[in-house]
């Protein structure tokens, strides 16, 4: 059996559990700790809303395993937003007034938190982003009730350019989804290119839904880059590593994406190998927590952890932090608690900083190849930033030097 | 009848203006959201159901509407209503040059030409980012005070009764049109263009009548969102939810006016509880449309007005 | 690259899209043409189509079996729903079929979801058409110019089977006058279960065909229906050469339009349509204005 297969086993695992209620209740007595997570299951970003809840789920079976949080079991009140935006904001309202979660996990999109969180401190809720990667999250629409704990948009960005610093390449083209994402990563990565004295030879946005790259392809090839900067996501991700591999783009450019996920490399197979880029979280992280972490999530899962899986535990351990210090979840007590707190999380040391709620933690640079272990390509650590290098100063999507 | 039905309809206004005293404020907001909604579908029943416009493209209508609100309210201090009502107006009369090239066809082409126009919206939206905000929408969108310091509509049940008033005014406007000498024509092109025409009447004119004020009050439902929601974005624009709303019209019972509200309702409330229950909702959701086509081919108000006849009778 | 070498393949580029697009637009401008009905799961059609494709590659080994069994599984699929549900609103107007396809669509969707799950999957081109040639110096992959083939022979195919066949010629007179047809007494009803499974097979194979390219992924339908409908609608319902028109036409304009406009990408398809149907509002073949 390859990688390849067991994990789609263990989607459908998870799919099948669909039926049973989600909320993990045990019979300790206290009053729960409900934590709503309006995630989107279904459309094109259901990919990642289940990854996203995996990690939610096992962190909870494994909290309330050890006699729950603070004496108080976990509960998980999970509603599909179909990626949705303004489905997104009536679900978040759903689990906020209707079933009383004053403590927030999800939004997949960016789009969708970003029209969630103007409205946390009227819902007094606090959420605890594991993957919204919109740099102004942090910065011009930063909100007391809104803590980042995975990487940015701006952070993954970063830690691509001072890698590139270092490499060979000098011309670079680039390539992003026309989404707030897209522009953000890009704007960042055209910022840093110019600081290393190298050249971006162009830039071209591809609207969402983009099936057919050869249009795209051609223009990269035609710029002589040697590399090019890929912000691409989902479908329109798969669809392009398919082509660029169909006309052997990577021959003659080296492909360079924000996010190297395994999903991504399940879905188009050989065609990934010899891709680079920055990762948020990888299951190949050596420290003993990861392994003890990869360990326990295969026995559970079957399968790998991948990025969002990752990130979401990591969230939730930061949440967790957040309240055995603040020993409540009353938004008003927990919101300086989570502004001090730091964990041993999987990815090494993550501190969360006070002064614009992004956690501090180091990046990742992966290439994917071939393993004797593996039976899919696989992305192997080819180098490590630290937090202070890759995360912006306060409230800022840019860096200074 | 006539009078029986008036006065049905005063009742369920009635429990409509009561509901904020005795329901909880997550069902408030849906409510809120669900009379929105019912209002957009509503006006494209003007052209759906009195006149046969299939139009794709109503999405146009409520995102104009939306942006348009948005930007009046994040960028000046016109109070809530006027802006919303302003909005509303642009919308329509955006509407009257659309439906001028619209109406050069029929059919399943004037379909998908109000498609291209939404798309070309749709686009537009995504580039044009100072006004836009391309990709995030707009977000943080006041519900301004005034005039004379009001801030009755502010709240959340002060906002409900802003919806019910739209609602309600843009019902009994919408009945009066189609009870009028105006809606006898537009039934005529319904029923027979050609006939009409030979009679003198100059069609398209009628056409682009109802167009622009199917998206007027399309782009009043979408200047509503906009405060209620404090956000817009690019989905508002975007073809699928033209579909939905031309769904939320035919399930209700198209040419009712009443139909689509309720049908818009339904079609927000229901998939809202089974995705809720369930991650397979649209499986479910899928299988009641079909199955009304099948048993209820006059979609909720036809069953609703078959069930009361054959009461009274039997 | 030279200018030539980038004209030419270009221009193969866009004929491989328009292989793909034609696909879907000539199975939707056939079902219109017969059934005057707008078949909303068009696009669920062709997702299934690709999901069949991966399911039969994974386990016969072998793209050219899946290239025989998606159509004909997808087809049989399309023909059994025409039998057990449509067949009953012929006497109804479009907005049932709008109803009647939309929820289709939405339990296609699930149901895809449900038996391969959420992920996308990799259907990768066979071994022999993986390969790139070079056309004046420049690469271009061998599975394009197959795709570019396979649209050829599919098209010359189904213009030689409404030309030449029973079938074809039954379909052909029950697009004109079903009525007619009906009183020569032939079963009118048979024909429409037929031309639906056709053009739902039709655009199985173009999930197939798809998929080496984009992946079989649960986006693949919104993404192709509303393609699909700007094709047809450009090239005049219900026309078969129409369709063929529609596909050259978009796929032109979208790779040339996005080399040249990047920042009209979106836009481009759509403002095609309007053009055409400013100018002529039945479509370029359409008879109906």
């Amino acid at each position: 059996m390859t990688i390849s297969y067991t994990r789609r086993a263990a989607i459908r695992a998870g799919l099948a559990a669909v039926a049973a209620p989600v909320v993990l209740r045990h019979a300790l007595g206290d009053e729960p700790i409900r934590i709503g997570m309006p995630l989107a299951l279904t459309g094109p970003a259901g990919e990642i809303g289940l990854q996203m809840r995996h990690g939610a789920e096992f962190w909870a079976k494994e909290v309330n395993a050890k006699g729950g949080l603070i004496g108080r079991p976990i509960e998980l009140h999970i509603e599909d937003t179909t990626g949705d935006p303004a489905t997104c904001v009536r679900k978040a309202q759903l689990v906020v007034e209707r079933d009383n979660c004053h403590l927030l996990f999800g939004m997949v999109l960016s789009s969708e938190a970003l029209a969630v969180v103007p409205k946390l401190a009227e819902w007094n809720a606090i959420f605890m982003s594991s993957d919204n990667g919109d740099g102004r999250l942090t910065g011009s629409s930063f909100v007391p009730n809104f803590f980042r704990a995975n990487i940015s948009g701006p952070m993954e960005t970063r830690a691509i350019s001072l890698w590139l610093r270092k490499a060979e390449f000098k011309k670079f083209y680039a390539l992003g989804m026309d989404y707030a994402w897209g522009h953000n990563s890009i704007g960042v990565f055209d910022d840093e290119v110019k600081k290393a004295k190298k050249e971006l030879v162009g830039t071209v946005y591809s609207p969402i839904g983009t099936k057919d790259f050869s249009t795209y392809i051609t223009k990269i090839r035609q710029s002589g880059a040697d590399a090019c900067f890929l912000v691409l996501q989902g479908d329109d991700n798969n669809a392009f590593l398919s082509q660029a591999h169909e006309y052997r783009l990577g021959d003659k450019v080296q492909l360079i994406t924000s996010i190297v996920d395994l999903n991504s490399i399940h879905a188009v197979g050989d065609a990934a190998i010899g891709l680079a880029g920055s990762t948020r979280y990888v299951f190949m992280i050596d420290n003993p927590k990861n392994r003890a972490f990869v360990a326990a999530w295969q026995k559970e899962y079957n399968a790998l952890p991948d990025v969002f899986e990752g990130e979401q535990y990591q969230a939730c351990q930061m949440l967790q932090a957040g309240i055995e210090a603040a020993k409540s979840i009353e938004a008003d007590k927990l919101r300086p608690a989570l502004e001090t707190a730091a964990v041993d999380s999987i990815k090494g040391h993550v501190a969360m900083r006070a002064c614009d709620h992004q956690a501090v933690q180091g990046g990742y640079i992966v290439k994917v190849g071939k393993l004797p272990e593996y039976k899919t390509p696989t992305p192997q650590i080819i180098a490590t930033l630290t937090g202070d290098e890759i995360t912006p100063s306060c409230r800022q999507m840019t860096f200074e030097d | 009848m006539a009078i029986k039905r008036n006065s049905l309809l005063f009742l369920a206004i009635c429990v409509l203006a009561l509901a904020p005293t005795g329901l909880p404020p997550y069902v408030m907001t849906l409510l809120t959201e669900a009379l929105i909604l019912g209002l957009c579908a509503m006006s494209l029943d003007l052209m759906v159901g009195y006149t046969r416009l299939l139009s794709f493209g109503h999405a146009a209508a409520y995102g104009l509407g939306a942006y348009a609100a948005g930007n009046l309210l994040l960028h000046t201090s016109i109070p809530l209503v006027f802006s919303v009502l302003l909005a509303a107006l642009f919308s329509g009369i955006v509407a009257i040059g659309v439906a001028w090239v619209c109406t050069l066809a029929s059919g399943v082409s004037f379909s998908m030409l109000t498609l291209a126009f939404a798309q070309l919206l749709y686009a537009v939206a995504f580039k044009w980012t100072s006004v836009t905000g391309a990709s995030d929408g707009l977000a943080g969108i006041p519900r301004s005070p005034g005039p004379f310091g009001i801030t009755f509509f502010q709240g959340r049940a002060g906002f409900y009764y802003l919806v019910l008033a739209c609602l309600v005014a843009a019902f009994i406007f919408c009945r009066s049109l189609v009870q009028s000498p105006f809606g006898a024509v537009l039934r005529g092109i319904r029923e027979n263009e050609a006939k009409t025409l030979s009679l003198g009447y100059n069609t398209r004119r009628y056409k682009i009548a109802v167009v622009a004020i199917s998206f007027m009050l399309g782009g009043l439902a979408g200047a509503l969102y906009a405060p209620f929601a404090g956000f817009t974005n690019t989905e508002l624009l975007f073809w699928l939810f033209s579909g939905q709303v031309l769904i939320m019209v035919i399930v209700g019972g198209a040419g009712t006016l009443i139909g689509p509200v309720i049908g818009a309702a339904f079609f927000m409330l229901v998939s809202n509880m089974l995705s809720s229950w369930t991650d397979s909702w649209a499986l479910f959701f899928g299988a009641i449309f079909i199955l009304f086509v099948l048993f209820a081919p006059q979609g909720i108000w036809g069953l609703a007005t078959r069930w009361r006849s054959l009461s009274s009778t039997g | 690259m030279d200018f030539l070498g980038f004209l030419v393949t270009q221009c193969l580029n866009a004929l491989s899209q328009a292989a793909l697009l034609f696909f879907l637009g000539v199975g939707l401008t056939l079902i219109f043409g017969i059934m005057r009905i707008v078949n909303f799961a068009h696009g669920a059609f062709f997702m299934l189509g690709a999901y069949v494709g991966y399911s039969a590659v994974h386990v016969t080994g072998s793209f050219w079996a899946s290239l025989i069994a998606a159509p004909l599984l997808v087809g049989a699929f399309g023909a059994a729903f025409e039998l057990g549900i449509l067949r009953q609103l012929y006497r109804r107007d479009h907005s049932a079929f709008l109803m009647v396809t939309f929820g289709l669509t939405l339990i296609m969707g699930e149901a895809i979801r449900l038996l391969w799950g959420v992920a996308a999957l990799e259907v990768p081109a066979p071994k022999s058409l993986s390969g790139i040639v070079f056309i004046l110096d420049e690469p271009f992959p061998i599975y394009r110019l197959f795709l570019i083939g396979a649209g050829i022979v599919v098209a010359i195919a189904i213009w030689q089977f409404l030309e030449r066949t029973r079938l074809g010629l039954l379909i052909r007179a029950t697009s004109q006058n079903a009525e007619m047809v009906h009183a020569l007494g032939t079963d009118v009803r048979l024909v429409r279960s037929a031309v639906f499974g056709i053009g739902c097979g039709l655009a199985g194979i173009g999930g197939v065909f798809a998929a080496p390219l984009v992946t079989a992924s649960l986006g693949m339908a919104p993404n192709a229906v509303i393609d699909t409908f700007v094709i047809v609608i450009i090239g005049g319902m219900g026309s078969f050469a129409g369709s063929l028109i529609g596909a050259l036409l978009v796929a032109f304009v979208q790779v040339f339009g996005t080399y040249y406009f990047p920042d009209l990408a979106l836009a481009l398809m759509y403002l095609l349509m309007l053009a055409v149907l400013v100018i002529r509002p039945g479509g370029l073949l359409g008879k109906e204005a």
